[in-house]
Order: C-alpha cells, then sequence, then structure tokens
C-alpha cells in the first residue's frame, strides 16, 4: 500500500446526505450526517437502530451513494473521485454475504481516477450472517483480526438481539460508532460507548453482557 | 510444489464481484476440503479451478503448468476429473455402461461407443475394476436409473474416475443424501484418498473435519482460514458453536 504516511486511513468530512419528497414543495425525509476520523487500521462496531442510517453510511463511505454534501477519505483520496468500477479496491461493502456493487454514476468513469490500493483498504460488514450452529463465526471473526493485522480497517455493522453479539463485539472491536435518526456518535471504547444513555435504552437488557 | 495451485483468482459477474481474492494450494496424495456457508462463492471457486469459468485475474499452475482460461476439455485431458453437483449419469444405461463410455479407450472412438466397447474384455474388466472401486460390484448389469440415490453418487464418482485423473474434483458430494447415505460416502472417499489426489467441496463442517487433510474455508469470495481440522477446530468460537454452546 502507497498510503502516505501519517494520513487517517478514513476521513469522513462534514458528510451529508439528505432524501427529499415532494416535487413543488421539497420535504425532508431522512438526514444522515457524520463527521469523524479513524486514523489507524482497526476493528469498529457500529451498532444502531433500524432506519438509524447505518447502511446509508456504510453506501456514502464505499462511494455507491452520492452525499449531498461533505467528502469521503480513504487513505487521503476521496472516493467519490475513484473510478466506479474500482471503487471497492478502496473501500468494500459486504451485505450479509454477498457485495453490494451498485454505484449512482454522476460522471464518466474516464473523468475520474484510479484508486491507489489493490486490495480494498476498508472493509465494512452489514450484518453478517452469524450462525450459532455450524462454526463459521469464529472463521469470521478470526478473519476480521487478519485484515486488521493487515494494516486494513474493518467495520462491523451488528444489531445485537441475542447476547452473544454484544459478546462477540466486546470481544473483537476496537472502538465504536452508534447510528440514531442519522446521527453519528463515535466512542473509543465499549465503556465509553455505554456512557451514552441512548446506546443503554437501544441496548435494553443486552447492556449488562 | 504443489500438485494444484491457484493464485490470486478474481471473477466477477457483470457488477458483482463473486470471487475476491482466492489462494489456494493442493498437495499431491492428498485430500483439501473446500468450505463455506451458501452463497459464499463455493461452486464458482469450483468452476474456476476445473476451467468451466476463466477467471478475470489470477493464475492455476497444475503440475507446473500454467492452465488458467484452458478449457474444461484441455483440463480434463491433462488429468483433472470432476464430479457435478447435479447428477450427470445416462440413466437409461447400466452401470457398466456407464462407466465404460467414460474410458478414454471410448472417449477416443468417434461413434456408438458403448456397442463397440462391449466385445472389449480388457475395456469391460477395466470397467468392472472402477465400479468394484466404488464399492458397486454386483450393480454392474443394473440400470443407472433403478439405483438407490446413494449408490448413483457412487456411480458419479466412478465415472469421473473411469479416465484414472491425477486430480479427482467432487462437488457438494453429499447433496441430497441423508445420514447413512452421507456415513457410507465418508467410508468410500476414505477409501480412495488412499490412492487418489482429491479435492472436495462442502458445506457440511462434520464431514469435510473427518476426511480432509488440509481444509480451506471461503466466504466472501475469499479464503478466509486454512488449515487442518485439528488447527480449525482449535478456534473457542468453531468449538462452542459446533458444540451448540452459544446461546
Amino acid at each position: 500500500m502507497n498510503a502516505p504516511l501519517n494520513t487517517p486511513l478514513l476521513q469522513v468530512k462534514g458528510l451529508k446526505k439528505i432524501y427529499q419528497t415532494g416535487l413543488l414543495k421539497k420535504r425532508e425525509t431522512f438526514r444522515l450526517e457524520a463527521d469523524f476520523n479513524i486514523n489507524s487500521s482497526q476493528i469498529v462496531g457500529v451498532m444502531g437502530p433500524n432506519g438509524s442510517g447505518k447502511t446509508t453510511m456504510f453506501e456514502l463511505i464505499t462511494g455507491s451513494n452520492q452525499p449531498t454534501a461533505g467528502e469521503v477519505l480513504c487513505a487521503g483520496q476521496n472516493i467519490h473521485n475513484v473510478k466506479y468500477r474500482s471503487r471497492d479496491r478502496l473501500a468494500i461493502h459486504y451485505h450479509q454475504s454477498y457485495q453490494v456493487r451498485h454505484f449512482a454514476k454522476t460522471k464518466p468513469s474516464f473523468m475520474l481516477e484510479n484508486p491507489i490500493t489493490e486490495y480494498p483498504l476498508i472493509h465494512l460488514f452489514d450484518e453478517p450472517q452469524f450462525n450459532t450452529q455450524d462454526g463459521y463465526i469464529g472463521f469470521m471473526l478470526e478473519f476480521f483480526k487478519k485484515l486488521k493485522s493487515e494494516g486494513r480497517l474493518v467495520f462491523l455493522c451488528v444489531h445485537p438481539n441475542e447476547a452473544f453479539h454484544v459478546k462477540i463485539m466486546r470481544e473483537i472491536c476496537d472502538s465504536y460508532l452508534f447510528v440514531q435518526k442519522g446521527r453519528v456518535s463515535q466512542a473509543d471504547d465499549y465503556d465509553t460507548l455505554l456512557e451514552n444513555p441512548d446506546v443503554t435504552s437501544y441496548l435494553g437488557s443486552l447492556a449488562q453482557y | 510444489m504443489a500438485l494444484f495451485e491457484a493464485t490470486h483468482l478474481q471473477k466477477r459477474f457483470g457488477e458483482q464481484v463473486v470471487l475476491e481474492d482466492i489462494t489456494l494450494s493442493f498437495e499431491e496424495g492428498q485430500l483439501s476440503g473446500i468450505m463455506g456457508p451458501n452463497g459464499a462463492g463455493k461452486s464458482t471457486c469450483f468452476n474456476v479451478l476445473t476451467g468451466q469459468y476463466k477467471p478475470d485475474n489470477g493464475r492455476v499452475v497444475f503440475d507446473g503448468r500454467d492452465i488458467t482460461g484452458k478449457s474444461a476439455r484441455v483440463i480434463a485431458g491433462l488429468g483433472i476429473s470432476r464430479s457435478f453437483q447435479i447428477m450427470n449419469l445416462f440413466d437409461e444405461f447400466t452401470a457398466i455402461e456407464n462407466i465404460l463410455i467414460a474410458l478414454p479407450e471410448s472417449i477416443n472412438r468417434s461413434f456408438n461407443p458403448v456397442h463397440d466397447i462391449q466385445g472389449n474384455v480388457s475395456a469391460m474388466e477395466k470397467a468392472a475394476d472402477v465400479l468394484n472401486k466404488v464399492g458397486l460390484s454386483g450393480r454392474e448389469f443394473t440400470q443407472a436409473s433403478s439405483l438407490p440415490y446413494g449408490e448413483r453418487r457412487a456411480l458419479e464418482i466412478g465415472v469421473a474416475l473411469a479416465s484414472d485423473p491425477r486430480l479427482l474434483f467432487l462437488d457438494e458430494p453429499t447433496q441430497g443424501l441423508g445420514a447413512d447415505g452421507t456415513a457410507r460416502l465418508s467410508e468410500l472417499i476414505n477409501e480412495l484418498k488412499k490412492s487418489y489426489s482429491i479435492v472436495v467441496i462442502e458445506h457440511d463442517m462434520d464431514f469435510l473435519f473427518g476426511l480432509a487433510d488440509k481444509i480451506s474455508v471461503i466466504h466472501w469470495g475469499q479464503v478466509i482460514a486454512t488449515g487442518t481440522p485439528d488447527q480449525l477446530r482449535e478456534n473457542e468460537w468453531v468449538m462452542a458453536s459446533t458444540l451448540g454452546e452459544i446461546a
């Protein structure tokens, strides 16, 4: 990888996505706002209620959804300026078991840049299916750790509804993002995360694990 | 050097990346397993390895020879044989006829191979020998369609063995078999592995753990873990989930 030294792996700067409805009289239906940096390789746990904007945020980070404002820099490169077909060399979105590769095109590809990396730098796992019966969970967790050890950034989005989901997050995540009603808050560790009353009410009885 | 090596295989279908980055190797005389949950890209991987699909990137080397992008026919000619997830038998033919037409002797003939080859004593003996290897002695003249499901699967493996391959690929061999059938198939493959190099693609973890010398776990189109069954079992989450301890 030839990312410039000291450049954060991911910078999300003043990112906004606003969805509107109505032809003449516009009415806002959903707004996502995010502003955070992740400096070094790590596993970031992402939690939040359904419909809070987690998947929209992933789509904006991987460049498959066009932001209303702001930018996403992956190792310093603005992903929205990279050729569509090559954006997954920077950041890749795995939706459960398959990859999401649909891009809202706003510019012809020849006017866009080539990516600075060959193998994806940022891996976003959107609610991977953790089946408790078959043992694949263990291999998946090892894989997340391997990606981290190679200097990559891993996002693991889980919507915890069982105790072992929380256990997995606590075991492997280095930091957290909590998304609620389109707002993204960052926590450096699990204890800090739980200081947020929105998080404890979201986790409910699972907060004890 | 490994008998078969695949490095950095990538395969896209339109916008969909099915194989992201697959690096695998299979050793001579071993049984290698490829395992993964449904939708992980196992079958696509299998089809790229055996020449049904050309990879977009990466390299496949068999016995020191680059076979990347070569047709399935050429690859088969080099000594790689495969069975299919969906059975490929001639139902109206007998078990021995199914083997006879897969022998190199009849593949090289241009017409009516079954009729001609039945007069060939050495071919008949060879075919009976293959049937014996897959546990179908005594079934030579039974029509394929009247064999029980487990024996049809064994016959299919026999068809793949008829060409005396250097490497045998089996795609989801336990598909459609019950617990008994799976146990019998496991015994059969355990016997075959004494004389053949075999690659088995399976989602059934227990089946592979009992047979394989080395296993590669595929998910999201990538190899996410690799090791001997013992090494893979050491993972605490694997242990807990196979024992049903995660609640």
